[in-house]
């Protein structure tokens, strides 16, 4: 591998970052780093190449095909998370599974394979626990709203459990921290970027029922066995924020905001 | 009486049942609302640490019997309520669309008689099936003394349909439930079992037994455990501690439940279910209960010193999980691993394998982690003893376990 001194930036799209790699691995290249463009802070140390995709080959199916739906489901988790230096970790992930194949899942001596499944585990295990924490609220026009914050950009995942669990219902998941909306009609999800919040409006029935699910959540626990701490590391402080049940503790309890 | 006030008794009432999951089937949303998950969905976490993910109530809190362990007792002078069907589907309607919850538990005390209870969970759930078009979760309780016939007709209508043991032997059954009776229970389990299909409670059955209500060791409380998975196929058995919400001449007179003891059961239990392990390879008549000090397995690691250590490199499937803190999905990873290096300790450290339990048992390319020489039994319990504190003490921390493994 030959070594060089950039860092390369990326547009924030999956095939763009593919395309880096595609470009880097032609090279036989080793970078200083690569960073999406819009977090990348200049400073004048740094030498920069920013790269656009020049041409009209597929590069996940040139991928896919390179490799197994398997590795490329890691690569595109590892994109979706919030790990730091998470595109290099994934640039050496697929130059090993270019060499090993299949048999790079069980090469965990190699630090990046090791890192990259520790990222795409975290990913697919905060997609999981969110299909639960996730909480709608009915607003307006019998439409179902939910607001979450996850680490990781997990929302595509959860949009399309929900297409088929609340499939006759129009619903609408927020990701506050990046903007984006998934919105469900008739079969269909749209994705969409937008900074403006919504305006909402909730019903007397929404607050009733809210108030029913929160009557529930103190009854089915049992004093004799109180364990909070257990609780807290089941249900991480960082998820409480849009849990309806834990409203009350939020109030009491302000730190929540230092968690994250 | 309101909705709400309703919910808050009926749920109460329902509490002290164990089981919460959701797993076990793929549940196609057939044009209404709801699916199944296979591995299931916890939507919440109680304030005592427990998963939520049903909406667990009773149907009724009024009972005809008097076990004596029950907060819902004929003779207890306790708020009492009765749902309607209606009710409960719209509850369950309304908590589903906004992903409360991932279906519905319902259980209940025995109204006037079993058939007729029996009768009001049929109608609830062909309601919420039908009417609703609920695709969800359902798990119910099937009432003991209840007829064939209506055992057989709800069954088709859920994923889960369990009976609860509630104590390990019969006479401790007669005892404390002289109402109940353990081959009418039995009888509703071999009734599950025999019908059991695609369309009949697809997510198997499950049961509950009380820790510490009545004498039975841990020894007898395993092999009854041991026997009914065998002779049922139960997917669970759950463990409740003991909570004392009565008084009676009949039960012990315990302060705090023994959260202990039912947590080495747990775990005695899954050494039964995942490791192939039998109760004799952990228990025996001369050491009928486990150590409340360390778990299961080192327990048995320290009474087989002789089988220690084993090679990492070298030893099988089966002898891998004998290693105190190695689970099968560690000992899974060492196998496919080994074929392409050979591991050391940096190694297994490196693939989020733990060997602050295992580091006694192991030799990794015949190195000890440990002096050898050191390596004796009561060197290594006294150690055990004390990292067990350190952990609890790190626990306070611990937000997200990356690396679970399910032990
Ligand atoms: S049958 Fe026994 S255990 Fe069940 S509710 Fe009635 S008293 Fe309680």
């Amino acid at each position: 591998m030959k070594e060089n001194k950039f860092i390369y930036l990326y547009e924030d799209s999956f095939e763009e970052l593919l395309y880096i790699f595609d470009y880097l691995i032609k090279r036989n290249l080793t970078p200083l780093d690569i960073v999406k463009e819009k977090d990348y802070v200049p400073n004048l140390l740094d030498p920069t190449i920013f790269l656009k995709k020049e041409t009209k080959e597929n590069m996940q199916n040139k991928y896919l095909n390179k490799t197994s739906k398997k590795i490329m489901f890691v690569i595109k988790d590892i994109y979706l998370s919030n790990a730091c230096h998470k595109e290099l970790i994934s640039y050496y992930f697929l130059r090993n599974a270019l060499k090993y194949q299949e048999t790079i899942f069980y090469r965990k001596n190699l630090k990046c394979v090791n890192m990259a499944l520790n990222i795409s585990h975290y990913v697919r295990r905060e997609t999981h626990k969110m299909k639960g924490f996730l909480r709608f609220q009915e607003i307006q026009n019998h439409i179902l709203y939910a607001k979450m914050a996850p680490e990781n950009n997990i929302i595509f995942a959860l949009a399309n459990h929900f297409k088929e669990r609340l499939k006759n219902e129009i619903w609408i998941i927020h990701d506050v921290k990046r903007h984006i909306y998934a919105i469900y009609k008739e079969n269909k999800i749209y994705f969409l970027q937008e900074e403006k919040n919504p305006i909402i409006k909730m019903t007397d029935e929404e607050k009733e029922i809210e108030h029913l699910w929160k009557s529930f959540f103190q009854a089915v626990g049992i004093e004799e066995r109180e364990n909070k701490r257990c609780q807290m590391s089941f249900m991480p402080k960082k998820y409480w924020r849009y849990l309806i049940e834990m409203e009350d503790e939020n109030e009491n309890n302000c730190n929540w905001k230092n968690v994250n | 009486m309101s909705t709400e006030e309703k919910l808050i008794i009926l749920a109460d009432g329902a509490k002290y049942d164990a089981s919460c999951s959701s797993s076990g089937i793929t549940r196609k949303n057939t044009g209404g609302i709801g699916n199944g998950a296979y591995s299931g969905i916890c939507h919440s976490f109680s304030k005592d640490g427990r998963c939520i993910s049903l909406l667990k109530i009773l149907f009724t809190n009024c009972c005809i019997f008097d076990c004596k362990y029950c907060i819902n007792r004929k003779s207890n002078q306790i708020k009492r309520a009765i749902f309607t069907p209606k009710e409960i589907c719209e509850i369950t309607i309304h908590f589903y669309r906004r992903n409360y919850i991932e279906g519905l538990f319902l259980s209940s005390a025995v109204i006037k008689n079993a058939d007729y209870t029996m009768g009001k969970l049929i109608e609830t759930i062909t309601l919420l099936r039908t009417k609703y078009h609920f695709s969800g979760y359902i798990h119910v309780k099937a009432i003991p003394g209840a007829s064939e016939v209506l055992i057989k007709k709800l069954g088709s209508l859920v994923d889960r349909m369990s009976i609860n043991r509630e104590l390990p032997s019969d006479q401790g059954l007669l005892l404390l439930a002289p109402q109940k009776n353990a081959q009418r229970i039995e009888h509703v389990m071999d009734l599950i079992d025999q019908n059991k299909n695609k369309n009949f409670v697809p997510a198997g059955q499950s049961t509950q037994m009380i820790v510490g209500a009545t004498k039975e060791s841990d020894y007898e409380m395993m092999k009854k455990s041991s026997r009914m998975y065998e002779k049922y196929h139960l997917k669970r058995v759950f463990y409740s501690a003991y909570i004392s919400v009565n008084q009676d001449k009949l039960l012990p007179s315990l302060e705090l439940p023994p959260l202990k003891r039912e947590h080495r059961l747990y775990e005695a239990d899954f050494l039964l279910r995942f490791y192939g392990l039998q109760v004799e390879n952990l228990l025996d008549k001369n050491h009928p209960n486990f150590n409340v000090l360390y778990d299961p397995k080192v327990d048995w690691a320290l009474r087989h010193m002789n089988e220690f250590p084993k090679e990492i490199n070298k030893a099988s499937y089966l002898d891998l999980l004998k290693i105190p803190g190695i689970g099968p999905t560690s000992a899974k990873k060492i196998i496919s691993s080994r074929k392409y290096f050979k591991i050391t300790f940096e190694d297994l450290k490196k693939m989020g394998i733990s060997i602050k339990r295992a580091k006694y048992f192991i030799l990794c390319n015949g190195l000890s982690f440990v002096n050898p020489k050191m390596l004796k039994k009561d060197f290594i319990a006294q150690n055990i003893i004390l990292e067990s504190k350190e952990v609890s003490e790190e626990k306070k921390g611990v937000q997200l376990s990356l690396f679970y493994e399910g032990e």
